[in-house]
C-alpha cells in the first residue's frame, strides 16, 4: 500500500465526515421539545345507552379464569355486546402489555397492576378516564390515588389489599397485651414484650431491606407525615426529617434484636409464626390463609390496623389492580361502560364472592360478610387511611433505591442521615418521568 | 500457485487477467492452462450459491445482526421504555451512558463483584476438573459410572440446582449448616453474609460446571502418546514432574480452550443470584448481567444496552488476555 503524508489526514477527515453525518440524522431524529403543562384532562363522557361489539379484555391470575363467566350478566344486558377475556399469567402480565401498547395492538380493556399506572400512562398507552363515569368518593382514597398519573385519572380501582398488623393474640394475653399497639411506642414495647414476656425469638418481623422492603416501610414513613413525591409527581421529596425518623425508628428495631437482619427463606415466616419465633409481622389478606395452613389456629393470632405515629391511625399500604382502557381501542365507549358496571357496588360485592377479591368501592362493604366478619373488618378499617406509591413511570426504579439503602440503613452499612440523602440523590438523577 | 496464476495473466493477456485471479484454484485442480469452469456456468453456480445463502441470510440479518446493530445504536441514545412507541424520537447521547455507568458506585461493585466471580471461579473449576480428568483417565473400573456422575449436574437446570443449593445452605436447618452443628462447628449464614455469599456461589459454580471441562480435558489428555509418560519414567521422572513437564504442557491449548469458555460464561453469572440471594446481601452478588437486566426491567434500555456492551468488551479483552497467557509458543 502506497502511504503517501495527506493519508492519515484523509482518514481522519473522512471519519469526520461520517460521525458528523451519523450524529446529524441522530439529532435529526432526536426528542422533540417538552411539552409542558397539564395533562390531557379527563374524557369525554360516555354516551348512555347499552354496549355494542366485542369487548376484549385481558386479565390476570384467578381473575382472569373467573371474569368471563362473570362477565354473563353484563352482556344479558347488553345484548350486543360480546366480552371475550384472555387470561393472562401475572409474570408475562407486564411485558405483554407494554409490548401491546409499543405494537398499537391492545385490547380494549385490562386488568393493570397499580404501580405500573404511571408508566403505561405516560407512553401514551391509556385512554384517560371519561367525565361523570363513576363517582371518585365512592372509592377509597389511597385506591382511587392509583389511577392518577398527574392529575389525570387513567382508570378505576377494581380490586385492593392493604398491610395490616399480624399477630399471636396468645402470646400478646401472656405478655399483658389485650389489645394491638395503636402508636410507634407501643408498637415497640409489644415486640419487646412479645419477647421478653411471651418467648418469642423475635417480637415483630419487619424486612431488612432487598426486594419489596418499601412496602413495608413507606406505610411507616407516610404514618409519620412523609411524602414519596410533591404534589403534581415532577419530583420526589424523600429527603425529609419525616423519613430519616422513620428509618431511625425502623432501623432500632434490628439494632435490639426486635427483627432478624436477614431476608426469610419462603414459608419460614409462617412456620415460625405458628411456633411462636415470630410473635408479629406485617402483611397483606393473603397471610390468614397462610398461618393457617402453617398450623395457626383463628383464635391464637389476630390482626389489627397498622399503628400510628401518635393518636391517629397509622397509614399502610394499598395495592391491587386498576381496570383501564387502551388509547388504541377501536370500542372505547363499550369498554368504558364495561369498566364502569364492573365498578357498580353490588357488582363489586359478587365479585368478591366470586373469587375473593376485596372491592375497591366503599358501599360494597356494608353488606354480606365483608360487612359482618370482625378480621375482614379491620381490612375495611385500615382501606380508610392509606396511600398508593406515587403513579409515575420511574416508581419501581426508585422503590429499588429505597430497598437498597434501607438495606444498607438497617444493617449499618451506612448512616440513616446520609441513606436517607443518598435515596434523594439517586432519585433526582433518575427523575420522576412526569414533566 | 503463482506462477501458474501469472502464466495465465501473460497468456490470455487483458481478459485472462481476470479469469487468472479468480481461477487459480481452477487451474491447479483441472491442471491445464485454462480457467476450468466456463464462465457461464460459474456464474449460475454464484446465483445458486446466492439463493441458497439467502434464507439464512435474510433471517441473520433480520434476527441476529439488525438486532445487535439497534442495540448498539440505542446504547448511545437515552431511548426509555415510553419511547417504544417512536423509537427514533430520542436524543443521542454520544458516550454518556457509559461515563455514567463508569461513574455509578452500583455498576463499579457489580463489576468488582463479576471480577472476583471470575478469578475465584475459573482457576477453582479448572484445577478440579483437572484433577478429576486426570484421576478419571486412570480409573479402570466404573470409568462410565463417575463420568455421569460428574457430568450430571451440567445438564440439570441451573434453575433447579440453584434451588436445591439454597435449601443446602439455609441459615437455619440446612443440611450443611445442620451436619456442621453436629460436628460442634459453627453454623455461618451462608447466603447472608457480605464475605460468604459470594463464594458459596463460586463453590455451587464450580460444583456444577466441573463436568464439562472434565470431559474436554479427558479428551486432552487421551491426546498424549503413552511413549513420553514412559520415556520419562525410565529415566526416573516422579508423577509429579510428568504431570508438570508432560501432561501441562501437552495440554496447553485444551487448557486455553476450558479457560476461555469458562471465563465467558463466569463473566455471565446471573441465574445463581437471580434465585439464590437476590443480588443481597447488600449487592454482594449483584453481577454485571444482573444489574443489566435490572436496568432492562426499569425501562432504561439505553444504559441496559451500554452495559452489556461494557460486558461483551470485558468477555473480548479477558479472552484476548488468555491467548496472549496460554497461546504463547515454548
Amino acid at each position: 500500500m502506497m502511504r503517501t503524508p495527506t493519508s492519515p489526514r484523509r482518514v481522519s477527515r473522512g471519519a469526520v465526515a461520517a460521525l458528523a453525518v451519523a450524529s446529524l440524522t441522530l439529532t435529526g431524529c432526536g426528542r422533540e421539545a417538552a411539552s409542558t403543562g397539564d395533562g390531557p384532562g379527563q374524557g369525554e363522557a360516555v354516551s348512555d345507552g347499552a354496549a355494542t361489539g366485542t369487548i376484549d379484555v385481558w386479565a390476570m391470575g384467578t381473575e382472569g379464569e373467573l371474569l368471563q363467566d362473570f362477565v354473563a350478566d353484563f352482556e344479558k344486558d347488553n345484548p350486543d355486546a360480546d366480552v371475550k377475556v384472555t387470561a393472562v399469567p401475572w409474570d408475562a402480565a407486564h411485558s405483554k402489555i407494554s409490548n401491546a401498547i409499543a405494537a398499537g395492538e391492545t385490547p380494549d380493556v385490562s386488568l393493570i397492576g397499580t404501580t405500573w399506572m404511571g408508566e403505561f400512562a405516560e407512553a401514551g398507552g391509556l385512554d384517560p378516564t371519561p367525565k361523570d363515569l363513576v363517582s371518585e368518593a365512592d372509592f377509597f382514597d389511597g385506591a382511587w390515588g392509583s389511577t392518577v398519573v398527574g392529575d389525570t385519572s387513567y382508570g378505576i380501582p377494581w380490586y385492593v389489599e392493604t398491610r395490616v398488623l399480624y399477630y399471636r393474640a396468645d402470646l400478646a394475653k401472656k405478655a399483658g397485651w389485650d389489645k394491638a399497639p395503636e402508636t410507634w411506642d407501643e408498637l415497640k414495647q409489644f415486640a419487646t414484650d412479645l419477647e421478653k414476656k411471651a418467648g418469642a425469638k423475635y417480637g415483630l418481623n419487619l424486612q431488612p431491606g432487598q426486594t419489596g422492603s418499601w412496602q413495608t416501610v413507606l406505610p411507616f414513613a407516610w404514618s409519620a407525615g412523609a411524602e414519596v413525591t410533591n404534589g403534581d409527581g415532577t419530583e420526589y421529596t424523600l429527603d425529609s426529617p419525616e423519613m430519616t425518623e422513620t428509618l431511625d425508628y425502623y432501623k432500632s428495631f434490628f439494632d435490639e434484636g426486635l427483627s432478624p437482619t436477614r431476608v426469610l427463606d419462603p414459608g419460614e415466616l409462617e412456620t415460625g409464626f405458628a411456633d411462636g419465633s415470630y410473635g408479629a409481622f406485617i402483611s397483606g389478606p393473603w397471610h390468614t390463609g397462610l398461618v393457617e395452613d402453617a398450623g395457626v389456629k383463628p383464635d391464637q393470632y389476630a390482626v389489627a390496623p397498622l399503628p400510628g405515629k401518635d393518636e391517629a391511625p397509622g397509614t399502610s399500604f394499598v395495592g391491587g389492580g386498576d381496570l383501564a382502557v387502551f388509547a388504541d381501542s377501536d370500542n372505547k365507549e363499550s369498554a368504558w361502560k364495561l369498566v364502569q358496571w364492573l365498578g357498580e357496588p353490588d357488582v363489586q360485592s359478587q365479585w368478591y364472592d366470586t373469587v375473593g377479591d376485596l372491592p375497591a368501592v366503599r358501599s360494597a362493604w356494608d353488606t354480606g360478610k365483608l360487612a359482618s366478619d370482625e378480621q375482614l373488618g379491620v381490612f375495611g378499617t385500615q382501606l380508610e387511611t392509606t396511600e398508593a406509591p406515587p403513579a409515575v413511570p420511574s416508581w419501581e426504579e426508585v422503590a429499588a433505591v429505597v430497598d437498597s439503602d434501607v438495606e444498607k440503613a438497617v444493617k449499618g452499612a451506612m448512616p440513616v442521615d446520609e441513606a436517607v440523602k443518598d435515596m434523594q440523590s439517586q432519585a433526582n438523577s433518575i427523575g420522576t418521568g412526569l414533566q | 500457485m503463482s506462477a501458474t496464476r501469472s502464466d495465465n495473466a501473460v497468456d490470455t493477456g487483458k481478459s485472462g487477467a481476470r479469469q487468472g485471479s479468480s481461477g487459480s484454484t481452477g487451474s491447479r485442480s483441472s491442471g491445464s492452462g485454462s480457467a476450468g469452469i466456463p464462465a457461464p456456468l460459474r456464474r449460475q453456480q454464484t446465483i445458486a450459491a446466492w439463493v441458497l445463502a439467502l434464507p439464512f441470510m435474510a433471517l441473520f440479518l433480520v434476527f441476529t445482526l439488525g438486532p445487535v446493530l439497534a442495540s448498539l445504536a440505542m446504547s448511545f441514545t437515552d431511548i426509555r421504555r415510553s419511547d417504544v412507541r417512536t423509537p427514533f424520537a430520542v436524543g443521542f447521547v454520544g458516550v454518556d451512558n457509559y461515563l455514567s455507568l463508569l461513574g455509578d458506585s452500583l455498576f463499579q461493585k457489580v463489576m468488582l463483584n463479576t471480577g472476583l466471580y471470575v478469578v475465584l471461579g475459573v482457576p477453582l473449576t479448572m484445577v478440579v476438573a483437572l484433577a478429576a480428568a486426570v484421576g478419571l483417565n486412570r480409573v479402570a473400573r466404573f470409568k462410565g459410572l463417575f463420568r455421569v456422575g460428574y457430568y450430571l449436574p451440567v445438564v440439570t437446570s441451573i434453575v433447579a440446582v440453584s434451588v436445591v443449593w439454597k435449601f443446602l445452605l439455609r441459615t437455619n436447618g440446612g443440611l450443611v449448616n445442620t451436619a456442621l452443628g453436629g460436628l460442634g462447628l459453627p453454623e455461618p449464614a451462608w447466603l447472608d453474609s457480605t464475605s460468604l455469599a459470594l463464594p458459596s456461589l463460586v463453590i455451587m459454580a464450580a460444583w456444577r460446571n466441573l463436568g464439562t471441562l472434565m470431559v474436554i480435558f479427558l479428551a486432552g489428555l487421551q491426546t498424549i502418546p503413552t511413549e513420553v509418560n514412559e520415556a520419562a519414567e525410565v529415566d526416573g521422572a516422579s508423577p509429579w514432574q510428568r504431570f508438570r513437564s508432560i501432561t501441562v504442557p501437552m495440554m496447553k491449548p485444551t487448557l486455553l480452550f476450558g479457560a476461555v469458555i469458562t471465563s465467558i460464561g463466569y463473566l455471565q453469572f446471573f441465574e445463581e443470584a437471580f434465585v439464590m440471594t437476590d443480588g443481597g446481601p447488600l449487592d454482594a452478588t449483584r453481577s454485571v448481567t444482573f444489574f443489566t437486566y435490572d436496568q432492562f426491567g426499569f425501562g432504561n434500555y439505553g444504559t441496559a444496552a451500554a452495559a452489556s456492551y461494557l460486558l461483551f468488551l470485558a468477555v473480548v479483552v479477558l479472552t484476548l488476555v488468555q491467548f496472549k497467557i496460554f497461546g504463547e509458543k515454548d
